[in-house]
């Protein structure tokens, strides 16, 4: 009986945990992906425009957790060339690219726990983005 | 004997009332899920196209053309289809919503896309989805207001 009731639990978690994982990691997939555009159409080489960027972000309206819960702890970075990625470059002048990162995507885990799970899955997203023309780069 | 097999009836059927209970909400829960899920792939795809196309809007006629393509792009993952089956399971182009956010002078700013009055009919239960899964990218493409759709 115990067992039975364990493969359940199992079978339920796979279909409403893990589909509730698979979700969040596609909305915050996107919601990276526009923040990333959003923030790349904002540089202009100038540190107001840096500014602007992160302000764009901040105004991205999308949210996660089936559309109800809004992106916390999100963080935007600039980059020259992609190699090196920074949240406040001392020099705004070579900055073509810009990268979001949503990394406290927190799902809690309604089933799977009963069966050893963890009681949270994080599940981060970034997306970096180019300006002029704004292309999405990763 | 036989009040044994009358008390094992009654298990069964108390167990089985509780199995299947358990069972049709999981595939409720997990189909609706599933569903969501590649909707919202759909109208993130539909989203970024939107925001990296040309802007056109001659007429009423070019702009609802763009919707058009917008729509094909979320429905059928393509802007001009030759296949018409849509990516999500009966997926209709007037069940998707494409509105652009627009600044004082009426150049696009935006784009919102979002799923519309879309049924999930997972047998035990149909959930209706109305404005989600919805997206809104920042309009990146070039603004051409005077050219016509091709």
């Amino acid at each position: 009986m115990s067992v039975t009731m364990l493969l359940l639990l199992a079978v339920m978690g796979l279909a409403f945990d893990v589909g509730r994982i698979y979700i969040a990691r596609n909305e915050a997939q996107v919601f990276t992906d526009a923040a990333a555009m959003a923030a790349a159409q904002k540089l202009d080489g100038t540190k107001a425009g840096l500014d602007r960027a992160k302000d764009a972000v901040s105004h991205v309206s999308m949210r996660w957790n089936l559309g109800t819960q809004e992106f916390r702890g999100v963080v935007v970075e600039f980059s020259a060339d992609g190699s090196k990625w920074e949240s406040d470059p001392k020099d705004a002048a070579g900055v073509t690219m810009a990268r979001v990162t949503a990394p406290d995507n927190s799902v809690e885990i309604t089933f799977l726990r009963a069966v050893g799970g963890p009681n949270n899955f994080v599940v981060p997203a970034h997306a970096a983005a180019m300006a002029n023309p704004v292309r999405l780069t990763e | 004997m036989k009040n044994e097999r009358g008390h094992a009836m009654i298990e069964l059927a108390v167990c089985a009332a509780v199995m299947v209970s358990c069972l049709a909400g999981t595939f409720q829960f997990g189909y609706t899920f599933y569903i969501y899920n590649q909707l919202v792939t759909a109208v993130g795809n539909g989203g970024r196209y939107a925001a990296m196309r040309t802007y056109r809007a001659a007429n009423d006629a070019d702009l609802e053309k763009g919707r058009a393509a917008i729509r094909n792009m979320v429905v059928y993952g393509d802007a001009r289809p030759s296949d018409l089956s849509p990516v999500v399971a009966n997926l209709r182009p007037e069940q998707v919503d494409v509105e652009w956010v627009k600044d004082k002078t009426g150049a696009p700013t935006a784009v919102r896309v979002a799923i519309r009055n879309y049924p999930v009919n997972a047998v035990f239960k149909t959930v209706s989805l109305e404005g989600r899964p919805g997206v809104e990218f920042p309009f990146v493409g070039r603004y051409a207001p005077a050219e016509r759709e091709p």
